[in-house]
């Protein structure tokens, strides 16, 4: 009877999971997920033909065409007969394309009032498989519903508020925090480009320049050497077009108003006319077009529009250029300068800019994905900061802003600080499990259980409620993903919990299995055995069990199928397997909470966590996707638990195994144990183990000394000494191997 | 009698003595699945891993040169030579490493401990071959 309830549980589970992933179609059709928006929206000069403008921007009834760079639109209401300006919309993907968890950009509409405050943000489109499902998008739009009415100016970050410094702290999504710091990067991003260009924010000062010049005639390769004549190429590929070996565009730039690059670039009488006609505070940069058939000046530019291929950003200043700012350059006066097929000057008229100071040149393109024919904005860029040797006291001191990531792990030094000296601490106890499993018996097994019970009761509270670090398959999937395609280490940085646990979790399984993170440190896994044993201390004992061997050797390959499934489905839809992924119970319990979720969900917790007061950790040992992708590497673990011969006959580990990780043979499944240490205890215990227990009678009896118990879990044997040192009989230490 | 401290019965692979020679064989091992007396044992596996093996290297080459591969098509690639890699072990070099990858002990590979190890081995050289490729520009995806 036993075993048909677990077996009737097992299967509720599994048709409940299933369900869960069928019922979520419809929910997919009504959210902004890998939304289909029309290709004019990136294209088109009236942006708010395509898009909801006037729901982020109140009030508006009439928008104008794209304009300024990066573009944004203005919107006009109408008041006694004459259009007021309301404010100004933009395209998050006209300013940036900073990818989210997914990979790609969150296409986010944002409306600004005229005095530069944020009036509406709308998601247009995104890829978050875990908005998706494991939180609801609703989450996403109450987070970007914490900057309505917040300055563009403003420091705004993810996290706590701190006034001292000045920064406003925005609430983060639980379980979704690298979705949420790349929103707010957007958000920033796309308030500050508007906010410039329209003078609400105000650029920033630079102390201009003071050149050295040596008086050397510098020829093209010196040039490029030094790093005063860089080159920019993108190739077909990364614009989506067929791979090829000619570049979609080469690009050679410079900054002209070095007198040395500038007379090496267009001769000393031609820098002398162009410098007489730059005004104070005005700069000069040429390009040339080496290979490529595309145009850097654009395809549509016409007169008195923006040159919309190309641009400058020093810091968060973003400088275009008009017709205005363009001059000819008819030929390099540098010897062995390369052949173009076309060149020009540009002029950056505005003293925010300064040639002391770091600044990178950015070709601005549209990728096409072959697929869909879909475009989408994307830039290249390069940094060009001109030499110490070039710059009067050399180059100035840049504070560089730091990485999202890297405030992270600022932010939260202490937690992660905390969280580190915690994985340290078991991974010393663990490798110090001798001397805790000889300190123990099978009656009183404290000194190993007093630190696991430990590490479990912080594991739960401290690591998964807390700081929601609860490694999961869907980390898996997109590591192996990664691994192949795209590895980026600032998406994995940006979760410094989930980082340094996967660290730990790599090392540990290639030196003692799987068993260690899945045994004494997974949240869930520690809450699940945890019920287990308070219900067994609680006098439901009776009415635990464990599956028959014949039942658990077969049951256990599901959770192999499982995995494999979703690496396969993965394979062609990431976003389908983040969904089925929810055969982890991780979400629910931990990132989003049991009691915010549909039902269905917290139902198969429920069902999940009410089995484990029967038994022993039956999400670990049947379902867990993650923990079957542990175990496979653990069979190549360095160390594994300690045998005797005797084993192979004696069954008294592997009737107390929890695990059921011992075979009637006495061997050890290593991918299925969770290093309980039981058997370890017993391996010891000369009370209980039976070839220990047996040779303590036999000494006793013959009055022979108890010797230590050495590592290969025997008496050290007694042997006698030689006739010469007398007739007592000393131990000496047999051999280890 | 059965010795509870391997989970299955020891083996010694015709590996030669001396340190490097062995590293050698063992290098060789998990680059080379077959043997010479499992491909007598399993003449029609041999054959469709001929073909496969052409068509594999094939593709590799292909992607090599740049042409385009999407990406589920490599990852399906890798699968499928990686099942197909299980079988021709299991009949070829049925045994697998235990315990530190330093040791010498080897034991006889049950089909899920070759599934393991394939599947591992072949995510590292995969891996491996991919970021060489493309920090090398022979790969774009």
């Amino acid at each position: 009877m036993k075993l048909l309830s677990a077996l009737r549980d097992s299967l509720s589970a599994l048709l409940l999971t299933a369900a869960i992933a069928c019922t979520t179609a419809p929910v997919q059709a009504q959210t902004a997920y890998e939304a289909k928006l029309a290709p004019e929206v990136n294209t088109a000069p009236a942006l708010c033909d395509y898009v909801p403008c006037s729901e982020v921007l109140p009030g508006a009834t009439s928008f104008s065409e794209r304009k300024g760079q990066p573009f944004y639109v203005e919107g006009y209401a109408e008041e006694n007969g004459t259009r007021k300006l309301v404010g100004y919309v933009v395209l998050s993907t006209d300013v940036t394309d900073t990818p989210a968890y997914s990979g790609k950009p969150v296409i986010t509409l944002i409306g600004l009032t005229p005095d530069g405050h944020f009036a509406g943000i709308k998601i247009l489109k995104h890829s978050e498989p875990i908005l998706l499902l494991g939180i609801p998008e609703s989450a996403l739009i109450k987070f970007n519903d914490q900057y309505l009415g917040k300055f563009v100016g403003d420091n705004i970050e993810i996290g706590r508020s701190r006034p001292d410094e000045d920064i406003i702290g925005l609430d983060a999504i639980s379980g979704a925090t690298v979705t949420v710091i790349a929103q707010n990067q957007v958000m920033m991003m796309s308030g500050a480009a508007v906010g410039r260009q329209v003078g609400i924010l105000e650029a920033t000062v630079r102390p201009q320049a003071s050149f050295v010049d040596h008086g050397r005639a510098l020829d093209w390769n010196t040039m490029v050497k030094e790093g005063v004549v860089q080159r920019l190429a993108v190739m077909p590929e990364q614009v989506g077009l067929e791979r090829s070996s000619e570049p979609f565009i080469e690009l050679w730039y410079g900054y002209l108003n070095h007198p040395e690059v500038g007379r090496a670039i267009m001769g000393e009488t031609g820098w002398r006319s162009l410098m007489s006609r730059l005004a104070e505070g005005e700069h000069a940069l040429f390009v040339i077009r080496t290979r490529g058939n595309e145009s850097f000046k654009g395809s549509g530019f016409v007169r008195g529009g923006i040159y919309d291929r190309i641009q400058v950003r020093q810091g968060q200043d973003a400088f275009t250029f008009r017709d205005l700012d363009y001059l000819n350059l008819y030929g390099l006066a540098a010897p062995g300068a390369p052949a173009f097929n076309e060149s020009g000057i540009f002029i950056i008229r505005s003293p925010a800019f300064s040639g002391a100071f770091p600044w990178k040149f950015i070709f601005l393109g549209n990728r096409v994905d072959r697929a869909t024919g879909a475009r989408t904005f994307v830039n290249f860029d390069q940094e060009y900061w001109l030499p110490a040797s070039y710059l009067e006291g050399g180059r100035p001191v840049v504070k560089k802003p730091d990485a999202p990531w890297m405030r992270v792990w600022k932010t939260r030094a202490v937690e992660i600080g905390l969280f580190a000296a915690l994985l340290l601490a078991v991974a010393v106890v663990y490798g110090n499990r001798d001397a805790l499993t000889r300190r123990s018996t099978r009656k009183n097994k404290w000194p190993v259980n007093a630190f696991k019970y430990t590490f479990w009761v912080i594991s739960i509270v401290f690591v998964g409620f807390g700081l929601l670090a609860q490694p999961s398959i869907t980390q898996v999937l997109t590591w192996f993903h990664s691994l192949l395609f795209q590895w980026k280490w600032e998406l994995f940085l940006t979760d410094p919990f989930i980082f340094l646990f996967w660290i730990f979790i790599i090392l540990t399984t290639f030196v003692w299995g799987r068993g260690l993170f899945c045994g004494w440190m997974c949240p869930f896994g520690s809450l699940s055995e945890l019920i287990h044993k308070v219900a067994e201390a609680i006098g439901l004992k009776r009415f635990q069990f464990e599956l028959p061997m014949k039942w658990h050797n077969r049951l256990k390959w599901v959770k192999y199928v499982v995995f494999f499934v979703l690496l396969a489905v993965s394979v062609f839809s990431m976003g389908l397997a983040e969904m089925l992924a929810e055969v982890e119970p991780f979400k629910t319990t931990f990132l989003v909470g049991m009691f915010n979720r549909a039902w269905p969900y917290t139902l198969f917790v429920a069902v999940l966590l009410g089995l484990s007061i029967f038994m022993e950790r039956p999400f670990c040992k049947y379902l867990c996707p993650l923990g079957a992708s542990l175990a496979m590497p653990s069979t190549f673990r360095w160390f594994g638990l300690k045998r005797k011969q005797e084993c192979s006959t004696c069954k008294a580990c592997a009737v107390g195994c929890g695990s059921l990780a011992i075979d009637e043979h006495g061997r050890i499944d290593h991918r299925e144990c969770m290093h309980c240490l039981d058997c370890m205890v017993l391996y010891t215990d000369e009370n209980t183990c039976p070839p220990l227990a047996q040779e303590r009678k036999r000494r006793t009896k013959a009055g022979l000394p108890l010797t230590p118990i050495g590592k290969d879990g025997y008496y050290i044997p007694i042997q006698p000494a030689p006739a010469a040192q007398g007739l007592s009989a000393v131990a000496s230490t047999r051999s280890a191997s | 009698m059965i010795d509870p401290r391997s989970m299955t019965e020891p083996v010694e692979p015709p590996y030669p003595g001396g340190v490097l020679a062995h590293i050698g064989a063992e290098i060789w091992d998990h680059l080379w699945p077959w043997s010479r007396s499992g491909f007598q044992r399993q003449r029609t596996i041999q054959a469709a891993s001929l073909a496969i093996a052409i068509a594999a290297t094939l593709v590799w080459v292909l992607a090599a040169l740049g042409n385009d591969l999407a990406p589920n098509t490599i990852i399906g690639w890798w699968f499928g030579w990686s099942v197909f890699e299980v079988v021709v072990r299991l009949g070829s070099k049925p045994y697998v490493k235990e315990g530190p990858w330093w040791s010498q002990r080897y034991r006889k590979a049950s089909v899920m401990d070759m599934i393991c190890y394939v599947g591992f081995k072949n995510l590292l050289i995969g891996a491996t071959l991919f970021i060489a490729l493309k920090s090398l520009g022979l790969l774009v995806l």
